[in-house]
């Protein structure tokens, strides 16, 4: 087991290198200079202040020519891989430290949406495999479909609008309430209601309809059968023999919903102002951050490849079958 | 009285960023729209309460010296005050934490600082902090300041390291509240720009500055972020970052404490959430676009601030862009200026909040023409075709004018997600169809659009967008072809405008010798005449600004010189 997890985590390693040089190369030759939409507005600025900042920022060479892409992807990881990321080009503070700030407020938000998904996702999944067929399977199936289908921004604007604006029920922004401690839980659990149950539709479809596969599956095998000729009531055939193992392969799919938690969380973040890792990494994309963009997608590529190292370590834990080569 | 004069704009303007948010800018014939209680004549300021602004960008460094952006400069605004301020009702620079004089050259500026005028821990305001200000300023490596003080004596040999000191610069060995500031040639906009620069507290900063090694500077410097001395009427609390920051009165602020305890800048994700967060009360302060304005006309809870703003967003033509070069055609740019209903825009655009532009400066300005001496280019459809033809254009099969073969068409590009920018391009593209002139609209992220701006990309043949913060007249970056912007050379003079008269008008304006209001009032005059003949813009149209606060707030007072409309804070008190 130890050789399989090493072996997962040194493939890990080139995966993260290729990301990192293509989202730098597609940073860079977007259209766009960071020194310019900085200074843009600062009426005073000369022609050599703008080549001093970018000089300082490794854009250019001393003599004042553009640096060769290369050559700063070169200088990039040189220093990332020891842990240093540079700083950030707007607040001039370490792009990793900035985006570390943030990561909590990120993880409420998945933790929260990851809870909601299991918790409305799995029962919804198994009473529709159980009531197969009838009204209750289709409106289950049909909710599956539309939180599928409807983008996640559209569904945040308009629980914004009915729940903030209308009713003014619940609060359409931020963590907390201007002026309250941010130890306050309750206020907390009302700003995180919104956005973690709008970020976890997807995964809340998700898992209903696998888990209804799953599930049928199950009740029609051999040992289901075994049990109810056991004359075992209902209830513990379905609790004791089908879901349990109904509940398997689930595990499998932790590890991609992980990722589209945070993936998601981007939107749902600019939605609903949440002060996390997406939002600030998409701002940092807006306005030519690069060390901000970098450090951010680096962090989501390490937090992707980490699920999917789980699941597979899960997936090799749950069933014996799986060999490690 | 503005408390901070906005950085660089002290030259001519800032040019308006943030697509949605178009910086909410000052005021001047003040209207309050909803019944403002008359009982609040009887009762008197009372303190405490928490005022919260709504805002589109986090701050991003809460230190003048090395920021640019209109997230830091709120902040910093709030916390730093400046030797002068800004009268948000005239535009005139008036003293504040000093009292000036000048010599009879023009050249030095001898100044007294307030004697009251003390940091936020008890210390001293000296001569040494506005110093220590210059100093950081020119050493930074980051900041898009740094020109500012270029034309001290001794300012820029200090800011490449040969010099250790300012020569320009003398603290008075007797009165450590006095300095003279020397300047090598005479720069009308000194006041605002160079002394409207707030100074920094020196026994926090002054560290950072190294006089003997270029190579330190304050870049770094923890308290950017987390300032722990202020001359402002608020401190520094706490910033929570892409939330919130949040400031406290400071008790010992030399013009009195504020009423208010709190002041809150809280990011919002765009002006619709903006415009809900003010009808729920989750925000006290905020600037509406006009199609926003209906929503608010039943809240009886909220006040309606408008007033005229010093900004305008007009349409530029690139008169040296080769693909498009009719435009270098004074009659081709004359004819568009009469070829759009602009009071129809102000109508169907702004919802009637707004006037027709005709100049740079905005009308309430010393420097701007009277209305009278100005063409108001009324819309004549006819009278554009007929300079058209006069210029050697006739109408094709197809309804568009053509010369040599070659079409009178032009892609107008603006930033993406400025909803009234784009209406305003909508409008131009179905109006100038009418007299025969063929528009390609293009919308383009505000990010990708401005290094094509100052850099002269071929690819802008015109462009509407806007300046905002008019407050100092000197226009020289934007208008003196000098700064015309070109792929080798980038400019804010983004239409490549090239005028020998308006240069000379220009360098008299900002260089002198003669800085008096007279003189430099009938130069900018003239200036706007020019520019209203020549037409290098379609001069469009001035928004006002629409803020809407809380109604129990008492003693707003804006001005059109104060973008905000926050420049009296500390006088502002919360009715229980």
């Amino acid at each position: 087991m130890r050789t399989y997890i090493l072996r997962r985590v040194l493939y890990a390693i080139p995966t993260l290198f290729g990301i990192s040089i293509l989202v730098f190369a597609v940073t860079r030759m977007a259209p766009g200079d960071p020194v310019r939409l900085y200074t843009f507005g600062a009426l005073n600025i000369t022609e050599e202040d703008i080549q001093g900042i970018r000089l300082h920022y490794g854009l250019v060479n001393p003599d004042g020519t553009e640096r060769n892409i290369a050559l700063q992807y070169v200088d990039w990881i040189t220093l990332a891989v020891q842990g240093d990321f540079g700083k950030s080009l707007q607040y001039r503070q370490p792009a990793l430290n900035l985006l570390v700030e943030r990561l909590p407020a990120t993880l409420q938000l998945a933790t929260a949406a990851l809870i909601l998904q299991l918790l409305i996702g799995i029962p919804l999944g198994v009473v529709a495999a159980l009531k197969r067929g009838t009204w209750i399977d289709n409106v289950i199936r049909v909710f599956a479909v539309i939180g599928h289908a409807v983008p996640t921004f559209w569904i945040g604007l308009l629980f914004i609008i009915v729940f903030s604006v209308s009713f003014r029920v619940l609060p359409s922004q931020g963590l907390l309430t201007v002026g309250h401690d941010v130890w306050d839980i309750p206020d907390r659990l009302k700003h995180i209601l919104m956005p973690a149950f709008v970020l976890s539709l997807a995964g809340i479809a998700n898992y209903s309809r696998y888990l209804r596969t799953e599930t049928l599956d199950v009740i029609n095998q051999d040992y289901i059968r075994t049990a109810h000729a056991k004359g075992l009531r209902e209830r513990s055939v379905m609790y004791g023999h089908a879901l349990r193992n109904a509940l398997i392969p689930m595990v499998t799919a932790l590890g991609p919903l992980l990722a589209v938690l945070v993936g998601g969380s981007l939107v749902i973040e600019q939605v609903f102002t949440w002060p996390g890792v997406g939002q600030f990494t998409y701002a940092a994309a807006r306005s030519k951050d690069y060390p901000v963009i970098m450090a951010g997608v680096m962090i989501a590529a390490t937090l992707l490849v980490l699920s999917y190292l789980i699941r597979d370590i899960a997936y090799a834990l749950v069933d014996p079958r799986i060999k490690v080569k | 009285m503005t408390r901070h004069i906005w950085r660089a704009v002290t030259v001519a303007g800032l040019l308006s960023l943030i697509a949605a948010a178009c910086a909410p800018s000052g005021p001047a014939a003040t209207e309050q729209q909803t019944a403002a209680p008359a009982a609040a004549a009887t009762q008197g300021p009372v303190s405490g309460g928490r005022i919260i602004v709504g805002t589109f960008v986090d701050m991003q460094r809460a230190n003048p010296a090395t920021s640019n952006d209109s997230g830091s400069s709120a902040v910093s605004s709030k916390i730093y005050d400046s030797l002068i301020t800004v009268d948000p009702k005239t535009g005139e620079a008036k003293p504040w934490l000093g009292t000036w004089t000048v010599s009879s050259d023009g050249l030095t500026f001898s100044w007294t600082i307030d004697p009251k005028a003390n940091w936020s821990d008890g210390k001293p305001i000296t001569a040494n902090d506005f110093l220590a200000r210059v100093k950081m300023q020119a050493r930074s490596k980051v900041t898009p300041n740094k020109s500012v003080f270029n034309d001290i004596e001794g300012y820029q040999d200090y800011s490449t390291g040969k010099a250790t000191s300012i020569s320009g610069i003398k603290v008075d060995s007797a009165d450590p509240k006095k300095f003279t500031a020397k300047f090598t040639r005479v720069f009308c906009p000194a006041l605002t720009s160079v002394f409207g620069s707030a100074p920094m507290p020196d026994h926090v900063f002054g560290k950072y500055t190294v006089d003997n090694d270029p190579t330190k500077n304050v870049d770094d410097a923890p308290e950017n972020n987390a300032p722990t001395a202020t001359s402002g009427p608020f401190k520094f609390k706490e910033w929570r970052k892409g939330d919130q920051v949040i400031l406290v009165k400071n008790e010992n602020y030399f013009k009195g404490a504020p009423y208010i305890d709190e002041l809150v800048y809280k990011v919002v994700a765009d002006t619709s959430v903006l415009a809900a967060q003010l009808k729920t009360g989750e925000l006290t302060v905020g600037s509406i676009n006009a199609p926003d304005l209906a929503g608010f006309q039943t809240e009886d809870r909220l006040k309606i601030y408008k007033f005229n703003q010093v900004s305008y967003t007009y349409i530029g033509w690139r008169a040296n862009n080769p693909n498009v070069a009719f435009l270098q055609d004074k009659r081709v740019r004359q004819a568009l200026a009469y070829g759009i209903d602009m009071s129809a825009v102000v109508r169907s655009v702004l919802l009637g909040e707004g006037t027709k532009n005709l100049q740079h400066h905005p009308s309430f300005l010393w420097a701007a023409a009277p209305e009278k001496d100005l063409n108001p280019y009324n819309y004549d459809k006819s009278k554009a075709e007929d300079l058209l033809k006069s210029a050697g254009f006739a109408k094709g099969a197809d309804g568009v004018y053509a010369k040599d073969g070659k079409p009178l068409a032009i892609t107008i590009v603006t930033n993406q997600g400025n909803k009234l920018r784009e209406t305003f391009l909508q409008v131009a593209v179905e109006q100038y169809k009418q007299i025969g002139v063929k528009i390609t609209p293009k919308v383009e992220a505000f990010e990708a659009l401005v290094p094509k701006l100052t850099g002269g990309s071929p690819e802008i043949e015109a462009v509407i967008i806007g300046w905002t913060n008019i407050v100092e007249p000197d226009s020289f970056t934007v208008w003196h072809s000098s700064n015309a912007a070109s792929p080798t050379k980038a400019g804010n003079n983004f239409v490549g405008y090239s005028n020998p008269e308006v240069d000379k008008l220009l360098e008299q304006g900002r260089n002198g010798p003669d800085c008096s209001q007279a003189t430099r009032q009938k130069i900018y005059q003239q200036f706007n005449k020019i520019l209203n003949e020549d037409q290098p813009y379609m001069f469009g149209y001035a928004p006002k600004n629409l803020l809407v606060i809380d109604g129990r707030v008492q003693g707003v007072d804006p001005g059109p010189f104060n973008a905000e409309g926050l420049w009296n804070i500390d006088k502002w008190w919360i009715k229980k």
